[in-house]
């Protein structure tokens, strides 16, 4: 027995040692060798960074400067402001206030029209700044509070600070709509704006259904180049723009129209339902071929009534002709449309000649391409009035209001793409993040830091960050590298591993008992004898 | 208010330019006895002014992409079916089984690989065709095959700009024609584009769109270019498919013409009535006026309609005399034709013959462009001319060799055919095994080669109908005499089936060896780990011995 037992010891410890080799290739080696090579491949992400940023803490500083004529009237006024904005939370209110110097007093007084008032302020103070506004008190005013197209309104005196308060919260700073931008849930004027971007198209199309029966006489590239051109190139700091136009003859759209029997020169007209005008916007987009673009494309389409249509008018949902020049509907993200109906002295010619009012119908266009990239209306305030849009050009105070909103918008859209991928990742293992798209991530990620800083300092600089920082987190978001492994189904995983890694994987793992106890034991063993 | 006075009479002034884009539509019948007939329409758009961002009558789509992409010249066809230039003689343009698409880039462009990508990309989209899968791999850049049709500047280095490459697989169908028909100012509502209705011409055993846009000079110096942009259709119908030799619209479309396109300068339809004299047929309604051409010694008559907007149903027939109906016709052969077949069996080598026939009685130079895809590598060694390595027949030859998921293999020859002679090109290819991604839906269907390219210089416009280089409309045709007629033309594709595995097998594979592995592992497992220990009799015995002891004693 003394001679059995070191060799039964001997081939036990070979059987222990042959056990923990087979664990050792396995487990040892073998867990984290399949881990690795299945491993799904991640750049390492600023997540930390990602759920720091709060999309409601964004504001945005601007400048304020009140000009009265006398300091008891300029301290009531900023006092009031001041109580007024002091809650909000999206703008941050940096009010100066100085006394208007005499010889300027003299001339706003004198002077009986208010361009020409406008006109002498900005020769003392500087309108052409970004994120400034002046508040000038000009006693010679109609109204309480006058809101010019520059950067500048005009109060009459210290009982008008209530109707300025509400000029400035509702018309100039337009919280309400910048808090809209920021919100996880669109409001209705962000329903209705184009997403923001860095470029648009702008496509008029002129719908002629009727070319042999009605001669148009309309240029459209030219009606484009001047209108559209004019007001976009105000908006060049903002996002570029491409004109384009064309023609789409012989494109018929059935409108269901009812005839109605009145006293026009025509004897009648035809009621088109509001509901009904929907369905033109598909007949459109066969032919517009707005999916050629490589921007988002704004529509514009002036469908050409022709003399057997005219006059058209839209009726609404209680059965009631809407009454304006132009009839139009606008269809939000999408553009515009102007039905424009020959005159009935151009139908009962011989050769029916029509030329459409450009100004009228190049106006609404206006109108609506206003609304659609996000230039807000103003509702009306008693006692107060804002000068007359003259030209096509927007006013100076729509520009820093749209600048200020697309940047809190561009930035809480940042925010929530890069928030929704990193909740992604979390969720879904299988997505890949590559280098490309990390890269992207990461400078969105500094683009929005560096835009929150700008925030207060320069509002133009800032737009053009937080407008990097929603390229770069929407084209990581859209990016179909992340769906690459992504219909890699489970079921096929498990189908290869359980055949192999199930009757392996089972022995070894019972014989970690044996091992583990064996390995003890040794060691007991070992004090013994010592 | 003056600003707005002078934009009226910029307006009133500009008005007469950019109104003056053109737009005319043509047919052009012509019987191909015994059997067929050929119906080919073409639509031209002239775009006269600069800017492409506005556009009229031209499809601002077209134009659109265009521009993006600097694209001076651009052919696409999209053709389902085989042209048989020895039954049927020429076509007024060729085009390759399935998509093909060839373009020239503007000298501006620096990275032409990378545009020609985005423009596939791009008319795939456009066209609903499959052209995204043109790629770097199957692209190929003619030297001397393909030459511009539109006006170009002599000094420019043409075939840098250029790249050629077909789709042979590709399978055109109605979801191809609608939208090439919106490209038409009237749609397919009015004109010569209402009688395309894809019920009918889906139903011809050779049907090609293409769409070809190229520069032409506006004036006699070619100081200004314009744009043209030609949607054509091509058409063959057998007899046998409208059963009856007498045709007319409602037989061929389904319906008669409903008068033209209101927008078009110009609405005509030719009728070939060469045939007339051996095949003898009445054209109903008569024609308005019949035009004689002679080119070069072939003599040709039209019967020529010109077709107005007034709301009339046109139904054009021809009516053949029943005396003669029954004659036999001898087909006579154009001046060049070729044919071209897959040699080899088995799964290793093959070979690609192109037979090239010269009918006529001079010797002709050709261009013969053979194009193979990277999985069907040929060898330059192992090319033979009429059996020969070295036949004096070649006078130039360019061969660029393919690289594996790269470049295709791209073969020129330009070879004198002697007169009347047939000359046969023969070239071996390996067979090549893929990846298993690599292949095809349905693999096993066989791999398509596509078309080589024949480009010549007949000396004869015997069966030729192509418009000349500088005309746009079918006009241009009559007593066109030039010293020669230049033709490109496309032989048939041809069909290779690659060794092709079973696609279960790999999960079968790893299935079986994973079963197998694991089935040797575990009595190894037991034998280097586990001790066999005699039991003493008597030691007390456990529950599922028992019952295993059970189990055997019922056995027994």
């Amino acid at each position: 027995m003394t001679k059995m037992e070191p060799k039964s010891e001997v081939e036990e410890s070979n059987r222990m040692w042959a056990s923990a080799s087979f664990v050792g290739v396995l487990i040892v080696i073998g867990l984290p060798l399949w881990w690795k090579t299945t491993e799904v491949y991640r750049v390492a992400l600023p997540y930390d960074k990602i759920n720091t940023f709060t999309t409601l803490s964004h504001a945005v500083t601007t400048e304020l400067t009140v000009v009265a004529n006398d300091d008891a009237t300029a301290d009531q006024i900023v006092d009031n402001i001041k109580k007024e904005f002091e809650e909000s939370d999206v703008i941050k209110l940096n009010i100066k206030k100085f006394i208007l110097p005499d010889g300027l007093r003299r001339t706003l007084d004198s002077v009986a029209d208010d361009q020409e008032a406008v006109e002498e302020v900005a020769g003392a103070y500087d309108l052409k700044k970004h994120n400034t506004f002046y508040v000038v008190q000009r006693s010679q005013l109609y109204q309480d509070v006058w809101l010019s197209r520059e950067r500048l309104a005009f109060f009459k005196d210290a009982t008008a600070s209530r109707t300025l308060v509400e000029v400035l919260r509702q018309w100039v700073y337009q919280t309400s709509v910048l808090e809209g931008g920021r919100l996880e849930k669109p409001d209705v004027a962000r329903q209705t704006r184009f997403p923001p971007g860095e470029e648009y198209h702008v496509v008029l199309s002129v719908v002629h259904p009727k070319p042999d029966a009605l001669a148009v006489e309309f240029h459209a590239e030219d009606a484009v180049e001047d209108y559209i051109g004019s007001f976009v190139d105000e908006l060049s700091e903002l996002h570029n723009f491409t004109l384009k136009s064309q023609w789409l003859y012989l494109l018929d759209f059935d409108f269901q129209a009812k005839e109605v029997k009145d006293t026009s020169e025509w004897g009648r007209h035809f009621a088109v339902r509001q509901e009904r005008l929907q369905l033109m916007l598909t007949r459109l987009e066969e032919r517009a071929a707005p999916q050629v673009s490589s921007r988002p494309t704004v529509n514009l389409a002036l469908y050409l009534l022709p003399c057997h249509q005219a006059p058209l008018l839209i009726y609404d949902n209680n059965d009631k002709p809407i009454k304006s020049p132009v009839q139009a509907f606008m269809s939000p993200k999408w553009g515009g449309v102007v039905m424009y109906s020959p005159s009935a002295a151009d139908c009962r010619a011989a050769e029916p000649t029509s030329s459409p009012d450009v100004r009228l119908i190049m106006g609404t266009f206006l109108a609506q391409l206003r609304t659609l990239l996000g230039i807000a209306d103003t509702p009306s305030i008693e006692g107060a009035a804002a000068a007359a849009l003259r030209s096509v050009r927007a006013r100076r105070w729509e520009l820093d209001a749209l600048l200020r909103l697309r940047t809190l918008e561009q930035l809480a859209a940042a925010h929530a793409a890069l928030a929704s991928l990193a909740q992604l990742l979390g969720e879904i293992s299988n997505i890949v993040i590559n280098d490309e798209v990390g890269a992207s991530i990461n400078s969105a990620v500094k683009s929005i830091e560096a835009a929150e800083e700008l925030l207060s300092k320069d509002l133009l600089a800032a737009y053009r960050l937080s407008l990097r920082a929603h390229i770069d987190a929407e084209t990581a978001f859209m990016e179909p590298s992340l769906l690459a492994l992504l219909y890699f189904p489970d079921d096929q995983k498990y189908a290869i591993y359980i055949p192999l890694f199930l009757p392996i994987m089972f022995p070894v793992i019972l014989s970690l008992k044996n091992l583990l106890l064996w390995f003890r034991g040794k060691a007991v063993h070992k004090e013994k004898t010592e | 208010m003056s600003i707005y006075r002078l934009f009226w009479i910029i307006f009133i002034s500009a008005y007469s330019v950019v109104r003056s884009d053109d737009f005319k539509e043509e047919m052009y019948i012509k019987p191909l006895p015994p059997s067929h007939l050929y119906t080919y329409f073409q639509f031209i758009t002239i775009v006269n002014h600069k800017s492409t961002e506005h556009s009229h009558l031209s499809p601002r789509s077209l134009g659109e992409v265009i521009s993006r992409f600097k694209v001076d010249e651009l052919h696409l066809t999209l053709t389902e079916g085989q042209w048989r230039h020895h039954q049927w003689g020429y076509p007024v343009l060729d085009a390759a089984p399935g998509a093909e698409l060839y373009a020239w880039f503007a000298t501006d462009v620096d990275d032409i690989d990378t545009q020609w990508r985005k423009l596939t990309s791009t008319l795939s989209g456009l066209f609903c065709a499959s052209l995204n899968f043109i790629d770097n791999f199957n692209t190929v850049i003619p030297q001397m095959a393909l030459w511009p049709t539109g006006a170009v500047k002599p000094i420019q280095n043409i075939t840098s700009q250029l790249r050629y490459a077909s789709l042979p697989r590709e399978i055109v169908c109605t979801e191809n024609l609608t939208p090439w028909k919106k490209l038409l100012p009237c749609e397919s509502s009015r004109g010569f584009s209402a009688l395309l209705n894809s019920r009918m011409i889906h139903n011809t055993k050779y049907h090609s769109i293409g769409v070809h846009v190229r520069k032409i000079c506006a004036n006699k110096d070619c100081t200004d270019t314009h744009l043209e942009i030609k949607q054509t259709v091509a058409l063959v119908y057998d007899y046998k498919i409208i059963n009856s030799m007498d045709w007319s619209f409602r037989k061929l479309f389904g319906q008669g013409l409903p008068g033209a396109c209101t927008l078009s300068s110009a609405s005509t339809i030719y009728v070939d009535v060469t045939t007339n004299s051996s095949h003898s047929f009445k054209l109903t309604p008569s024609p308005h006026r019949i035009l004689q051409s002679q080119r070069g010694a072939s003599e040709t008559e039209f019967a020529v309609y010109d077709i107005h907007n007034n709301g009339e149903m046109i139904n054009i027939g021809a009516k053949y005399d029943s005396k003669y109906s029954n004659n036999m016709t001898v087909i006579i052969p154009p001046p060049i034709y070729f044919n071209r077949y897959v040699l080899g069996y088995g799964k290793e080598f093959g070979g690609i013959v192109t037979e090239l026939v010269n009918n006529y009685m001079t010797a002709i130079d050709v261009v013969l462009l053979e194009n193979a895809p990277w999985w069907l590598p040929i060898q330059l060694s192992s090319l033979r001319v009429n059996g020969e390595a070295n036949n004096k027949l070649v006078i130039a030859q360019y061969f660029s060799p393919g690289r594996n998921r790269q470049k295709p293999y791209h073969l020129e020859l330009l070879i004198k055919l002697p007169p009347r002679s047939t000359t046969t090109v023969t070239i071996d290819f390996e067979f090549v095994f893929l990846k298993w991604q690599e292949y095809p839906p349905d693999a096993n269907h066989g791999f398509y080669i596509g078309s080589a390219l024949i480009t010549a210089n007949l000396p004869t416009a015997k069966q030729y109908s192509s418009l000349p280089i500088s005309g746009s409309t079918f006009d241009s045709i009559i007593n066109a005499s030039k010293p020669w007629y230049p033709a490109v033309f496309r032989t048939n594709g041809a069909m290779v089936s690659l060794p092709t595995p079973d696609f279960s097998m790999p999960y079968n594979v790893i299935c079986l060896a994973c079963t197998v592995v694991a089935l040797a592992f575990g009595p190894l497992h037991n034998i280097c780990t586990k001790e066999l220990i005699l039991k003493p009799v008597g030691t007390p015995v456990s529950l599922t011995q028992k019952l295993m002891n059970l189990l055997k004693r019922k056995k027994d």
